[in-house]
């Protein structure tokens, strides 16, 4: 028994940095129809900003959060700025934006293997390797606290976007952009921020996954597929879709990976997805497939 | 002085695609319930995207008591005062009644005045109040067609367009929209009503004008529009070009 529930808090932990991982990709797709490939290795990013505050200043990683995701949400905007306001009115938007944010990917990868190289890296704050005793449930403090941070994240998010009235916009544009235009909403603007808004939620993921796993540039790659599929199987732009898909995935996950074998457990993804897509197109919480 | 809206040889078609509004020129006076008709595929639907901003204008020009509003932004023109009513009605079908209708404030800064508007559009219709918590996509046709026709109302816009509010209601249900219309009308409003029933439209509205193949035909009061022997021509002829 005990086992049992040390394996659901374990997925439910590791469910929750997913669903921050996967949540500001979902934001993205939501207003702006951007798959944006550069997802993961923005992640990455913010894992280096995190992981090089705590090497030269001692900062503790889940406080360096709020830094890593205001530096990557400037990294969004200016992104968003340089790349895809133009593209915005272009006819061939949809099949632009895969090849830009896949050369985006690329170009970040470069970047920080060459700034870096693509060693394994990991932030070593105390909690990372302590673990605690609940009865004889034994907890990972390093992933008990990332999972925790996560859902604060992902609590204040959700807070933005129901009671603000930025975050009726960011709404409105994700569920009718002409209507939101009609209403007075510069879906221009929305667009600008929510981009920033979405890369600074990878830059907050990449802090907690500086220290739950070790990271190097070129892994953003194994993470694409992943987060993809935690991103159709929310019902692609749906952000309750996308925690509540995570949350349950990762508790599937770790039920599999303790059972049958740790490799399968990133299968159980894939899995999931195969068997979504043919049986449920629109995703887990989807509505039913709309006309463009 | 002025006219409210001037709509002058405007050009307008989708993307790189050609002109579907081949030099379509319009006069909206204060007031008043402005009709445009015309066959399915006219362009009347495009007319009024493109005076709201959604579709870019080739050339010509529009202009808003005097003010040229082609090229504006559409968010910058409903805050001219000018609110666009489309054919999908533009709700948000996952909000609540509620929240779309806090959506059709969203230009209003003061949120008392805001909650205040809300509140008399509840008021006035109960249907809505009943539902406020209710998914707006989850409502029948009619119960949509009302919620995108009373949320005009938070703004108070001085040009309210709408776009065949009628479409795929039943007789009893389109009575209402008709009534909501002229419910606008009366708090000052200023109507432009577009529809493919030419005779409903008409006798809805005190001006008309036909609109075929991208370009105004003719206008003028709406009982005489519809006493005019053309529109019979336009509406029997391509039935029978059809058959
Ligand atoms: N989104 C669109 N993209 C391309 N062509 C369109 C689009 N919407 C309408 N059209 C074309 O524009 C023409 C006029 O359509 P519309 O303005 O909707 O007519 P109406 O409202 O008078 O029935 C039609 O030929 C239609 O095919
Ligand atoms: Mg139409």
């Amino acid at each position: 028994m005990s086992n049992v529930i040390q394996i659901v808090i374990l997925g439910l932990a590791l469910g929750g940095v997913y669903a921050l991982m996967a949540s500001g990709l979902t934001l993205i797709f939501g207003v702006m129809r951007i798959v944006n490939l550069a997802h993961p290795v923005l992640i990455i990013a913010g894992a280096f900003v995190t992981f090089w505050l705590f090497r030269l200043y001692g900062v503790d990683p889940i406080l360096a959060m709020p830094v890593a995701a205001i530096a990557l949400f400037c990294v969004g905007v200016i992104l968003y700025k340089l790349i895809f306001e133009k593209e915005a009115a272009s006819a061939k938007y949809s099949e632009m934006t895969v090849l830009l944010t896949f050369a985006v990917a690329m170009i970040f990868d470069g970047l920080l293997g060459w700034l870096f190289t693509n060693t394994q890296r990991v932030t070593t704050p105390s909690y990372a390797t302590d673990a605690i005793f609940i009865g004889d449930v034994f907890i990972p403090t390093g992933q008990l606290y990332a999972g925790v941070a996560s859902l604060v994240v992902i609590g204040l998010l959700l807070l933005f976007l129901q009671y603000t009235r930025f975050g009726y916009a960011i709404r409105a544009t994700t569920q009718n952009r002409a209507a939101a235009q009609l209403m007075g909403v510069n879906v221009g603007l929305v667009s600008l921020i929510t981009f920033g808004i979405g890369i600074g939620l990878a830059g907050a993921a990449g802090s907690l996954v500086s220290f739950i796993f070790s990271f190097f540039p070129a892994k953003h790659w194994e993470w694409i597929a992943i987060l993809m599929s935690l991103v159709v199987l929310g019902g692609m732009g749906k952000l309750g879709g996308v925690i509540a898909g995570s949350l349950i995935l990762s508790v599937i996950a770790a039920f599999v990976g303790a059972y049958i074998g740790s490799t399968w457990s990133t299968m159980t993804f894939f899995l999931a997805l195969f068997v979504i897509l043919l049986v449920r197109p629109q995703g887990l919480f989807g509505d039913k497939i709309e006309e463009a | 002085m002025p006219e409210l809206l001037e709509v002058r040889d405007v050009v307008a078609g989708y993307g790189r695609g050609p002109a579907i509004l081949t030099g379509t020129s319009l006069t909206v006076r204060p007031g008043q319930v402005q009709c445009i008709i015309g066959p399915n595929g006219a362009g009347k639907s495009t007319l009024l995207k493109a005076i709201s901003g959604l579709l870019p204008v080739r050339s010509g020009e529009i202009r808003f008591e005097g003010e040229r509003i082609d090229g504006l932004r559409p968010d910058q023109i409903l805050r001219k005062g000018i609110c666009f009513v489309p054919q999908e009605r533009a709700l948000f079908p996952r909000m609540s009644v509620r929240e779309n209708l806090r959506m059709g404030g969203y230009v209003i800064d003061d949120k008392k005045v805001l909650e205040s508007r809300i509140e008399e559009v509840l008021r006035q219709f109960p249907i809505l109040r009943e539902r406020a918590h209710q998914r707006a996509g989850t409502m029948s046709g009619g119960q949509q067609q009302m919620l995108a026709m009373a949320r005009t109302l938070i703004v108070k816009p001085k040009i309210v367009m709408l776009d065949e509010p009628s479409l795929g209601l039943a007789p009893k249900i389109v009575q209402q929209m008709f009534e909501i219309m002229h419910m606008l009308k009366d708090r000052g409003m200023t109507v432009i009503l577009v529809e493919q029933n030419a005779i409903m439209g008409l006798n809805n509205s005190t001006w008309g004008a036909v609109l075929d193949l991208g370009k105004t035909l003719f206008e003028g009061p709406a009982q005489e529009v519809l006493a005019d022997p053309r529109i019979k021509e336009l509406y029997l002829g391509k039935a029978k070009a059809a058959a």
